[in-house]
């Protein structure tokens, strides 16, 4: 057992923890602002760190083709890792503009930047 | 070398799989259209990490590759619903 094949499973197994406090997260908070925070660990510690892990462990195998499998989760990893703070951002800006989700603030800066 | 990624893979299958269960819990429940794109959204993002683990263990080049897909698929997905919740259209 080499190093870089312990790395990568070290990382993937964080990378399943962190999946299934995000999916528990997502269920049980209240709100869709709430949820969001839920989601950012269950899109970035669950699919970016286990992606990077497993370029990690297709480098430490001697399965074939293992540098296509590492190289393709690297660039796999890297696409996660920017498209999903940008498309969660996208998501809470058009749901606090159209005022689809039910919520009850303490503050609202957004809304009172707005006037 | 692959007894050990069976070895791993029975550990972390159980977590990965209650995950997607829970994450279609919230999709099919969601009271709101941006709590269903959410779900569907980190459930996309996690099915990639899981076809990219699965390729190490099937030994296989073709899974990856739909991996990529289907990342770059759920920003295309949140970007879209993002406009036609703001604009009335999807900007295409």
């Amino acid at each position: 057992m080499n190093i870089l094949f312990t790395l990568g499973a070290i990382l993937i197994t964080i990378g399943g923890i962190c999946d299934l406090f995000g999916a528990i997260g997502l269920l049980k908070f209240p709100n869709f602002y709430v949820r969001l925070h839920a989601a950012t660990i269950g899109t970035i510690g669950g699919a970016a760190v286990p992606l990077f892990g497993v370029a990690l462990l297709a480098l430490g195998t001697d399965i074939p083709h293992k540098y296509a499998i590492a190289g393709a989760s690297f660039i796999t990893g890297i696409i996660v890792l920017l498209a999903a703070p940008a498309g969660s951002t996208a998501l809470a800006y058009a749901a606090h503009k159209s005022n689809t989700v039910e919520w009850k603030p303490k503050t609202d800066h957004l809304k009172e930047a707005k006037k | 070398m692959s007894s050990e990624v069976v070895i791993l893979m029975r550990i972390i299958l159980p977590l990965y799989v209650t995950a997607f269960i829970l994450y279609t819990v919230r999709a099919v429940r969601g009271p709101t259209i941006p709590d269903i794109i959410l779900a569907v959204d980190c459930m996309s993002f996690d099915i990639a990490a899981f076809m990219a683990i699965l390729a190490v263990y099937f030994k296989s080049t073709y899974l990856i590759t739909g991996a990529i897909i289907l990342a770059l698929w759920a920003y295309l997905l949140d970007v879209y619903v993002a406009n036609h919740l703001t604009k009335k259209e999807v900007g295409v």
